[in-house]
């Protein structure tokens, strides 16, 4: 395939490449998965890349094939370690950021997230990520109102988590 | 809740730093590697569901059947049952191609499950009908022994020499018997190793379709 096409994707996924690693970090619990996860979407947006013309950004046309490929491509392997230490490394709240209570919070605040289904962490991710409403309706396939709602109810189900 | 929310988003943008970084020549590296996404798969299997039945009748066994049909009279039925069976089989495919070139991983979450599930289901449609056909065959060979003369009955069973204390109509329920309950257990069979594989492979985006779905009742 063409050298300069080939290129240019590279370099554009190596400086946006933080997406693909925190829709990773959302939806895999150890290392290997991970990298996994990261490989198969890697796959996927450069089979696609062809057809990005540039209308969006590159970064936004990233979530949408990163997502797709967490929450409906991807097949977890058989084989899991589950190695604690990962998931401290991509969650680690810097202690002299924050007073220790809010560290105590957030950490709580990310287990209660990874007890979410994936759709409910598609919609947590694209918040967090800053996303209005029409984008997230158009990454999902739903309505706005109904995103709206569901966001609500997610939010709803993280407090429950939190405050039992 | 607002504030732990927007305390979490604020945490959330900053993790960047905490992140892996892969240099450009591991992103090099990935590009050529090979998919193992569920799309993949299904297409994969499928193809093999699609070529496993039609290899059934590539094994000697099988041919030796013909020559059953042939000598139970049957054999312009088997012929025409034959042609109807393949021009089904190629629309199967036809459809199945169709719809497997139509996945897109640029399509919305919803819309893309939607697609994928319609490819499975085509295959499962023609599992179903391979599955009948199969069933069908095994009855008509039933049906067939029933209403054959006794004497190529008895031949085509290889039964003349060897001495059996029953009469010819007695052997032929007892063959029509057998022919039913191997026909059933075999479809039954392959039936369940089949919903296996398709259960395995679609669980996961199943689960995740219908709560797409459920959110816009």
């Amino acid at each position: 395939m063409n050298k300069e096409l080939e290129h240019q994707f590279i370099t554009e996924l190596e400086n946006n490449q933080n997406i693909v690693h925190k829709v990773c970090s959302l939806y895999t619990h150890d290392r290997e998965s991970h990298n996994d996860l990261f490989q198969e979407i890697t796959i996927q947006l450069w089979k696609a890349y062809p057809k990005f013309r540039g209308e969006s950004k590159f970064s936004t046309w990233m979530y949408r094939v990163a997502l797709n490929t967490a929450i409906t491509l991807y097949r977890k392997s058989k084989k899991r370690v589950l190695t604690q230490d990962f998931d401290s490394v991509i969650f680690k709240i810097k202690a002299d950021e924050y007073d220790p209570e809010e560290e105590k919070q957030l950490t709580l605040m990310y287990d209660a997230i990874r007890q979410l289904g994936d759709i409910d962490k598609a919609l947590v991710f694209l918040y967090l990520e800053d996303k209005n409403y029409s984008e997230i309706s158009e990454t999902l396939g739903i309505s706005e109102v109904n995103a709206r709602v569901k966001m609500n109810r997610v939010k709803t189900k993280l407090r429950t988590i939190l405050n039992p | 809740m607002m504030d732990e929310l927007e305390l979490l988003k604020k945490d959330w943008q900053k993790q960047g730093q905490k992140l892996p970084k892969l240099t450009y020549d591991e992103l090099h590296a990935m590009i050529w590697k090979r998919s193992s996404s569920i799309v993949k798969w299904i297409f994969i299997i499928s193809i093999l569901e699609f070529a496993l039945p039609q290899l059934l009748y590539l094994i000697p066994s099988a041919k030796e059947g013909m020559e059953v049909y042939e000598r139970l009279g049957m054999k312009y039925l088997i012929l025409a049952i034959t042609v109807l069976q393949y021009s089904v089989v190629f629309y199967f495919i036809y459809q199945f191609y169709r719809r497997y070139r139509e996945i897109s991983v640029l399509d919305n979450a919803k819309e893309l499950m939607h697609k994928i599930i319609r490819t499975r289901k085509t295959v499962k449609n023609y599992i179903i009908f391979a599955l009948s056909f199969f069933l069908l065959s095994f009855l008509i060979i039933a049906v067939g022994i029933l209403f054959s003369d006794g004497d190529s009955f008895l031949h085509v069973f290889k039964l003349e020499e060897k001495a059996v204390d029953m009469s010819t109509r007695q052997l032929k329920f007892v063959i029509s018997g057998v022919m039913i309950a191997m026909g059933v257990v075999c479809t039954a069979l392959l039936g369940l190793i089949y919903f296996l594989i398709y259960g395995l492979l679609l669980r996961k985006l199943g689960r995740n379709y219908s709560e797409l779905k459920r959110l816009e009742v």
